[in-house]
């Protein structure tokens, strides 16, 4: 047992850490701008640039197999650095990295489809969620039938991320009706690629955040048999494993957010005097400072540890689920803390806070809810698949 | 150094780990207290590490990073070598009570003394202390030329050519190997370690030596300095705004410069 991270993790973290302030955090008011303005918070051609900067210094790929041009460095890595990134409210991304499904694709798909997305020439988006269907994803409506060597689409998506901008989508619909129904919604369903050029409609979707999803209208698209992804009518586990690589990826970036919100805090309760002190000596402000840097430590140990598990070559998800749950609400919590400790100023948005306060609010949502997290978790603790202590 | 027909060069870079000035410093006990201190390589040092590395790409050769510490300074040498350095070594001074500028650069002198060497590349001076010492002592020791405050180098052969920034102006010097050389911002843009860098980093490899090791004294390289005191800098006083017509603010602003800051 060794709670420490390796020489080459902390100096990874520190790279990333320099990166993030020098490169990154002097595009915040920039970005809160473009924000206010309507405008996509950083350009393709600033995001492209900073890539390539970040892949001069081999950053890259984090955790793609080398033989795809990655550096394969696994889970653990992927937190660190993840957490590091979540300091910035920039929405920035290393390159060269795909959607974990993609690699399930035949040599021509990973050709066309995965060396692109890898590459950054083409944009990807996964859905699952419809209108009927979003936490109860078994009860999806969309239909695939086959005609010919062809599939015909006929369906909708909601709250796909990215489903403005990609120019794919991994799409899951019903292939076989009976064996759909027969199986609870575990069979039966296939995962397509279907180019936004074989016809599918998006449409954007105003949230409370500052980048919307989008839903995609699927009117008869006819996607060839050579664009299923792995097996007709195993799409269920391959829509499983997409949600689930995410799912602890969130705990993450509510902890590098809420650090950097703390920190924000901190400075400000210091500096901040009423009635003749420095608000940071009142008990009050204190508490909440304790009470939030306690519950970081808390969350960043179930994001490492979930991360950890999964490079033993272990199931993860019980671990991921509770890195989820409880990261998301720390960062509810931690953001609402320092929102109320900056006071008016909290509120503005002269300062990014309310922002952040927004972005958070999705975490409880997306990658499955609260109530889903806890759902799995107690059913694990229930049926014994996990056993308390 | 010649090796066949190519040149091949050999280059040290003079390290030294310091704290960072843009997290907030704090005076404890009359020293500047290491408690929640961030740690790193100085950045001008960071300058020469950044331009050792472009020459022996340029050129051939090894970059070898040497600092005068702790076991601590492992660190800042490790993210050198992940940078592209070859090797690194430390010259451990733990034991030595009194230390200053006059120490460590004699502790560099007594290092190099058996030392072959084309370039000896350091920082201009160090983000703590700000002396500005160690590299042209060290170069005095070992009765080589120093250019302090360099901006451009180029090697031709046993010529070296350096711009340097002379407060504000440009000089362009021609002198020859063997060279100290300290390095001023503008030098170049220090890349970030690598990725496969970092990885590679451990695997290189990293000497300690004790400073007793390179046959010195401990009374021949004690502090020639002492410390009287340490403070911050007097906050900085909140900007004034001048109202009124543009004429009356002109008017405020002089007996402003004259009488409150005392410039005119
Ligand atoms: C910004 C954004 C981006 C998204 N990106 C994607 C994407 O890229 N691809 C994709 O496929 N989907 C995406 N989603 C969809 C997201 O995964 C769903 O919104 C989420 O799973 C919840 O589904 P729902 O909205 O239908 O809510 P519902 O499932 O209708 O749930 C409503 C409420 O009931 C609770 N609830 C539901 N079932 C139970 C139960 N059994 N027990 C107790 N409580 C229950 C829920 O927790 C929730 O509080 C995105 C959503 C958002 C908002």
């Amino acid at each position: 047992m060794h709670l420490r991270l390796t020489d080459e993790q902390q100096m990874v973290q520190k790279t990333i850490r320099k990166f993030v302030e020098k490169e990154l955090m002097p595009l915040e008011n920039d970005v809160l701008r473009n924000e206010r303005e309507g405008k996509p918070s950083l350009s393709a051609e600033k995001m492209h640039e900073l890539q390539m900067k970040a892949k001069e210094a081999g950053f890259w790929g984090i955790n793609t197999p080398e033989e795809y041009g990655g550096a394969d460095l696994g889970q653990m890595m992927l937190a660190i650095v993840q957490i590091e990134v979540a300091k910035t409210f920039v929405p920035f991304q290393f390159g060269g990295s795909a959607d974990n499904i993609l690699y399930y694709g035949n040599e021509k798909q990973k050709e066309k489809y995965l060396m692109p997305t890898i590459n950054g020439d083409k944009k990807s988006c996964f859905a699952m969620t419809e209108p009927g269907a979003g936490s109860d994803t078994r009860n999806i409506r969309m239909t695939a039938v086959k005609d010919g060597d062809e599939w015909v689409l006929n369906g909708e998506k909601t709250f796909i991320t990215g489903g403005n901008e990609a120019d794919f989508v991994m799409v899951i619909a019903i292939t076989d009706k009976e064996l759909h129904q027969s199986s609870g919604g575990r069979k039966g369903v296939t995962c397509f690629i279907a180019d936004r050029s074989m016809g599918w409609k998006s449409e954007y979707i105003d949230t409370m955040g500052e980048w919307g999803p989008a839903s995609l209208i699927f009117e008869n698209v006819r996607v060839p048999d050579e664009n299923v992804l792995g097996e007709v009518d195993g799409g269920y586990d391959l829509g499983l494993e997409w949600i689930g690589f995410a799912r602890w990826v969130v705990g993450a970036r509510a902890v590098g957010s809420a650090e950097r919100l703390l920190k924000m805090a901190i400075d400000y309760a210091n500096e901040r005097e009423t009635f003749g002190k420095p608000i940071g000596t009142r008990q009050a402000i204190q508490w909440q400072i304790a009470d939030s840097a306690v519950e970081i430590e808390a969350a960043k140990w179930l994001v490492l540890n979930a991360a950890f598990t999964l490079d033993q070559g272990e199931d993860n998800r019980h671990a991921a689920s509770m890195a989820k749950l409880y990261g998301s609400n720390m960062g509810n919590r931690v953001v609402d803390r320092v929102l109320q400790i900056h006071g008016g100023m909290g509120y503005t948005r002269e300062l990014p806070i309310e922002r952040w306060y927004r972005e958070a609010r999705l975490w409880r949502i997306y990658d499955g809810t609260d109530e889903i997290q806890r759902l799995i978790i107690s059913r694990n603790l229930l049926k014994g698949h996990v056993k308390v202590g | 150094m010649l090796e066949g027909e190519r040149i091949l060069m050999i280059i040290y870079v003079i390290l030294k780990r310091t704290f960072d000035t843009e997290e907030k410093i704090v005076i404890q006990n009359g020293k500047i207290s290491d408690d929640g201190a961030e740690f790193i390589i100085n950045p001008y040092d960071e300058f020469a590490v950044e331009e050792a590395i472009l020459l022996r790409d340029k050129h051939g050769g090894e970059v070898t990073v040497v600092s005068v510490g702790d076991e601590d300074n492992e660190k800042e040498l490790r993210t050198a070598l992940a940078m592209g350095a070859d090797n690194a070594i430390l010259i451990n001074n733990e034991e030595v009570e009194e230390k200053d500028q006059h120490t460590t650069a004699s502790i560099l002198a007594a290092f190099f003394e058996d030392k072959a060497y084309d370039l000896i590349l350091g920082g201009n001076v160090s983000n703590d202390n700000s002396t500005g010492q160690v590299g042209p002592r060290l170069a005095e020791q070992l009765n080589i030329p120093c250019v302090t405050t360099i901006t451009d180098i180029e090697i031709e052969g046993d010529m070296v050519t350096v711009v340097r920034d002379a407060e504000g102006d440009t000089e362009i010097l021609k002198t020859s190997i063997p060279l100290l050389a300290t390095a001023q911002q503008g030098l170049n843009e220090p890349r970030y370690p690598s990725l496969p860098g970092i990885m590679k980093a451990k695997r290189k490899p990293l000497e300690e030596i004790d400073y007793d090791e390179l046959g010195i004294d401990e009374d021949d390289i004690e502090s020639l300095t002492e410390t009287v005191t340490v403070f911050l800098p007097p906050e900085k006083q909140a900007g004034k705004i001048l109202q009124g017509e543009a004429a009356d603010q002109v008017k405020e602003l002089v007996t402003c410069l004259h009488k409150e800051t005392k410039v005119i």
